[in-house]
């Protein structure tokens, strides 16, 4: 497991943030940096070389869909793998999660092993590609 | 009749000062009755949006909003029993440590030490992966704050529409002309910036039912391109 992967965190609510921190921190990341919605997280992203994106969907100011939307959008981001941990759970906006190019999508509430499982999905399609 | 016989007469004058007189009575009586009868239509449109949206809210989204504050308390519940139960099994473990470790202090100096401290330690890593295990499962069980916390915001959110749908029927009723209201609460067809968590007995469009439906659909999808 290469534990030196630098993630990025956003959601809204702070108590989620640092359960995702956690959750990771145990996994054997370290370099974990967070934010509280697509409009902090956008120019950290633009400015930092982070291997993983982790958000929610449901944030005020910009939510995790434009987020999504904008990564792809920014040829330099492109290929990041985003991952949405989210409560929404209608079928129509994991369609568009899923067209717009998301990498995995947990559903809230979730359990340490699926957050692991989709981890090492992504992490997996990363190291193939 | 004077614009009549100012034609007739060919006096440019007197039809200039005719015509002048007849749009002064027009301005002092029609116009301002055309204000009015416009007036009156904008103020019946905005009591009838405002009424239309005040019936949509107390006949649904009022009763759903009790239904996501009990689905609040039923969660905030859970979330504490499950935090208790989880500190009252880590308690005994360290207790134990605590106790176990006194003990073989105290018994340093007998023969059977080694196999004491051996068992001891064999105990200890065993009850430390327990006491792991536990405080992980107590790490997830804050998750409730965000889905509570989702919750009550789109409570706010009602009670903030309720207040201004209310304050414009009060507006109305004083004769204080308003403008129509724009709805704020999302619909479950307007879910691009986010419905909120599932409740139990609310219809909320076409949701999966959990991780595994997801999985399912992403690789339908994945399959299908």
């Amino acid at each position: 497991m290469s534990s030196n992967l630098k993630f990025l965190v956003v959601d809204d609510f702070s108590t989620m943030r640092r359960i995702v921190k956690n959750l990771l921190q145990e996994l054997g990341y370290s370099d974990i940096t967070e934010a509280d919605d697509g409009n902090t997280a956008l120019p950290l992203l633009k400015g930092g070389a982070f291997d993983i994106l982790i958000t929610d969907w449901n944030m005020p100011g910009m939510p995790g869909l434009d987020l999504l939307k904008a990564v792809r959008a920014d040829e330099r981001l492109a290929k990041l793998p985003v991952l949405m941990l989210t409560a929404e759970a209608k079928r129509e906006q994991i369609i568009e999660a899923a067209q717009a190019g998301v990498s995995g999508y947990v559903i809230k509430p979730f359990t340490a092993v699926t957050l692991k499982e989709k981890l090492d999905k992504i992490l997996a399609s990363r190291a193939a590609a | 009749m004077a614009l009549l016989g100012a034609i007739d007469s060919g006096d440019a004058s007197a039809f200039r000062c005719a015509f002048d007189s007849l749009c002064t009575e027009m301005d002092s009586g029609l116009l301002p009755e055309l204000k009015r009868i416009t007036a009156k239509a904008q103020s019946a449109l905005a009591r009838f949006s405002a009424e239309a949206r005040l019936d949509a809210l107390a006949g649904h989204e009022v009763p759903d909003a009790r239904k996501r504050l009990t689905h609040v308390v039923k969660l905030t519940d859970e979330a504490a029993h499950r935090t208790l139960d989880l500190v009252e099994l880590c308690g005994p473990l360290v207790d134990e440590a605590s106790r176990g470790a006194a003990q073989l202090l105290d018994s340093r100096n007998l023969p059977q030490w080694p196999s004491r401290a051996e068992e001891f330690l064999d105990r200890t890593r065993r009850d430390a992966d327990k006491l792991r295990a536990y405080l992980s499962e107590l790490l997830m069980a804050q998750g409730y704050q965000d889905i509570t916390g989702q919750i009550i915001r789109s409570v706010i959110s009602l009670v903030d529409e309720l207040e201004r749908v209310l304050g414009k029927l009060v507006q109305i009723a004083e004769g204080i002309e308003v403008t129509s209201l724009v709805r704020s609460l999302p619909t479950p067809t307007n879910w691009e910036k986010g419905l909120g968590p599932q409740v139990a007995g609310i219809a909320n469009g076409d949701a999966v039912a959990g991780q595994d439906d997801i999985d399912a659909l992403l690789s339908q999808m994945a399959a299908g391109k």
